[in-house]
């Protein structure tokens, strides 16, 4: 049992660090983006490809793939700049699904449909598999502690307010005097970057990447993250993350227990408890279970000097 | 107190009759039962083939529950929904491994979905049995944790195109799903038919989820056929003859058995699915494995899925008694003594454990072919059994 949650820890570990990565992107800045698999794709294949065909040692495999996601993100955000709401959605959910389908058909990138196998994991064989997903489960959580406050420190800083602006009005920010194009791209850059460091680990975890793996479910896995942890709120998004994980994988030992279905109900009435939770999650928790907590800006509490001399003068 | 007694003898006594009857292998039903791990695709794109493939392998396991188990053990089944998605399979095998102590694993169907969970088994030393049957699965280095009753896809397209020769087939036009095998089909197929003076005109590869493949079709067509060989699954392939049938195009139509199972053709008017052949590797046409698989599941036709999980409870079932215990390298080293070699041929579970129980040795053969081994474990060689939809009706036609 133990070593299944440590496994489990570590995929919860991962789905914090997109949720994190997503709540800059659409919880701070306010871009939709479906497509979050698909940089979690170019994270794991760029160091899944550099370690495994080049020999690139394991630790800048990973910094390539978060590197190159982010440049990835740059890209696709110039492409987008001018959209907004539903239309980037649709483009990003768009993107995620173009990668897939030229990673399953261009056979010599790397391998198509059959994916890579094989990827290093460090000390794989040294450790075996108990130690090697403990080991995993350390560094898991290293980074995504390191980038639980790498998100804190942006988004309390003045870029982070100038994200917010955007989010809630982005005219108002543009008449500031602030270059809204430039802070969305900035957004994109930092939050795929986590996307693709998340990808990479992923990658190197499991052995294997296939582009099947990099269907829409994880998206949608991890939107549901957010919104049951919090829109916006760094602790929200590694809250809702575990707790999607632990929802996920509890419901197989709860749904044995109800009398009286087949395997096959089993596996449908899994999913539809998965979306019940959800709905009730947005019902009651519309602002999730963690909701954002926006600093309110000081109140005078005692009357200002100036016009407490005015009523002297009065 | 006396509560306490008692149950200290009986207890006892239990313990004693376990003891006794292991070298014999008892018919009685004591002990801890054997957890034997499925794991199909109960929702997504598999979602249609995994329920017939679990039906099939529990229909064994009470069989052979009901003769008394094996080791003298109950078999007890943790099912779980590999989702048809390589994420979500890598989470339930895990489980499967981790929390149920499983010692094998029997069933993952998607390419993908196997590559994924296989390094989860073999580092874990369990065993794996799939029907995936993408070449490159079996060249994982899964360290003999892997065996597939599935045919490679050599195997397979040098048979189909055989029977599309025979059928008088000189212009072929492939359209298939994008998957792991779909370029060594088109390769294997070439290879087929080039020496027999008929070629390949139209090679497709389409989508899966489109809600139309008409203008792949008018793709394959300009190659100017003069029959097709479909390579997709149930829910495309449907679609697929959906769309010909409206381009009027009527010319044989050649597709894999599970593409085309009894429930898709009841769903769709006969004119549809009329040329429509379907084949799948298969036993001997006087295999009692086949028959017995057949009644066993209430299916009149199995499919190849079918008949290759009934193949995998019955040689899961066989291998725990002849290794004398349930672990995973207990199959990888002892699932070959039991399927191949010149021991008695048996047809099923119940049958085979008899024989072992007399001390023979036994070579299992299989509803879905001899189960015979490769090294890598790869199936060596089967038969292939095809049909043709007659008004909407799978029937029989020729066991090559």
């Amino acid at each position: 049992m133990e070593h299944y949650l440590v496994a489990m820890g570590v995929t919860a570990g991962i789905y914090a660090m997109m949720a994190l990565g997503m709540n800059v992107i659409w919880g701070k800045a306010g871009l939709i983006n479906l497509g979050l698999v698909g940089f979690f794709a170019v994270g794991a294949y760029t160091s899944g490809l550099l370690t495994l065909r080049l020999g690139w040692p394991i630790p800048l495999g990973i910094a390539a793939g978060t590197l190159v996601a982010s440049l990835v993100g740059v890209l696709v955000a110039m492409i987008t700049v001018r959209l907004r709401g539903d239309y980037l959605a649709i483009v990003t959910l768009g993107f995620a699904e173009t990668m897939r389908i030229v990673m399953s058909n261009e056979l010599w990138i790397a391998n198509g449909t059959d994916g890579l196998s094989g990827i290093p994991g460090p000390f794989r064989q040294a450790l075996g598999p108990h130690l090697f997903n403990l080991q995993f489960l350390g560094i898991v959580t290293a980074a995504t502690v390191i980038l639980f406050f790498l998100v804190e420190r942006l988004v309390n800083s003045p870029f982070g307010r100038v994200l917010r602006g955007i989010r809630d009005d982005e005219q108002v920010v543009q008449v500031a005097g602030k270059n809204v194009v430039t802070f969305k791209i900035k957004a994109f850059a930092f939050g795929t970057a986590a996307l693709g460091l998340a990808g990479a680990l992923y990658g190197h975890f499991t052995s294997f990447i296939a582009p099947d793996l990099f269907a829409p479910l994880l998206t949608l896995y991890v939107k549901l993250s957010l919104l049951a942890g919090g829109l916006g709120n760094s602790i929200g998004a590694v809250v809702g993350a575990v707790l999607v994980v632990f929802f996920l994988e509890s419901t197989r030992f709860i749904i044995p227990l109800v009398p009286g279905i087949s395997a096959v109900q089993g596996a449908a009435l899994r999913e539809l408890l998965i979306a019940v939770a959800l709905l009730v999650v947005l019902r009651f928790y519309a602002r999730g279970l963690v909701p954002e907590s926006i600093p309110q800006p000081p109140l005078p509490t005692a009357p200002p000097e100036a016009a407490v001399a005015i009523e002297r003068v009065r | 107190m006396r509560k306490t007694t008692r149950r200290t003898i009986l207890k006892t006594a239990a313990a004693a009759a376990t003891v006794a009857a292991l070298p014999i292998n008892a018919n009685a039903q004591s002990g801890e039962p054997i957890r034997i791990g499925i794991l199909t695709p109960l929702t997504g794109a598999g979602g249609n083939d995994g329920p017939r493939m679990l039906k099939a392998m529990t229909a064994v396991f009470d069989e052979v529950n009901k003769q008394g188990g094996v080791l003298g053990r109950r078999i007890e089944t943790v099912v779980e929904d590999d989702q048809t998605n390589p994420e979500a399979a890598v989470r339930a095998a895990r489980k499967l491994i981790e929390v149920n102590k499983v010692p094998m694993i029997l069933g993952t169907w998607a390419s993908a979905v196997t590559a994924a969970v296989a390094p989860v088994c073999w580092e874990s030393k369990t065993f794996l049995m799939t029907v995936s049957g993408a070449d490159s699965i079996t060249l994982l280095p899964h360290q003999g944790f892997l065996i597939r009753t599935q045919p490679t896809s050599k195997l397979q397209a040098t048979a189909h195109g055989e029977f599309m020769l025979s059928q008088g087939a000189k212009r072929v036009g492939i359209i298939g799903i994008q998957a792991p095998f779909a370029l060594p089909n088109k390769e294997h197929l070439e290879n087929t038919l080039k020496p027999k003076g008929a070629e390949v005109v139209s090679h497709v590869i389409y989508e899966k989820d489109k809600p139309t493949y008409r203008s792949e079709i008018d793709q394959m067509m300009r190659g100017k056929p003069d029959y097709i060989y479909t390579n997709g699954y149930a829910p495309d392939t449907v679609v697929l003859l959906r769309d010909l049938y409206r381009a009027g195009i009527d010319m044989p139509k050649f597709a894999q058995s599970y593409a085309v199972p009894q429930a898709t053709l009841d769903t769709i008017p006969p004119e549809v699915s009329t040329k429509v052949y379907t084949g799948q590797p298969s036993a001997d046409i006087e295999s009692p494995a086949y028959k017995l698989a057949a009644d066993r599941t209430g299916d009149k036709e199995p499919d190849g899925y079918v008949s290759q999980a009934t193949d995998w409870a019955s040689m899961a079932v066989l291998t725990i008694a002849k290794a004398k215990e349930a672990s995973g390298v207990a199959m990888k080293d002892n699932v070959r003594k039991i399927c191949q070699g010149s021991g008695q041929k048996v047809y099923s579970a119940v049958e085979g454990l008899k024989v072992l129980a007399e001390g023979k040795e036994i070579n299992y053969e299989g509803a879905s072919g001899p189960c015979d081994f490769t090294d890598i474990g790869d199936i060596l060689g089967c038969r292939f059994r095809y049909m043709h939809v007659v008004k909407g009706k799978l029937e029989f036609l020729k066991l090559v």
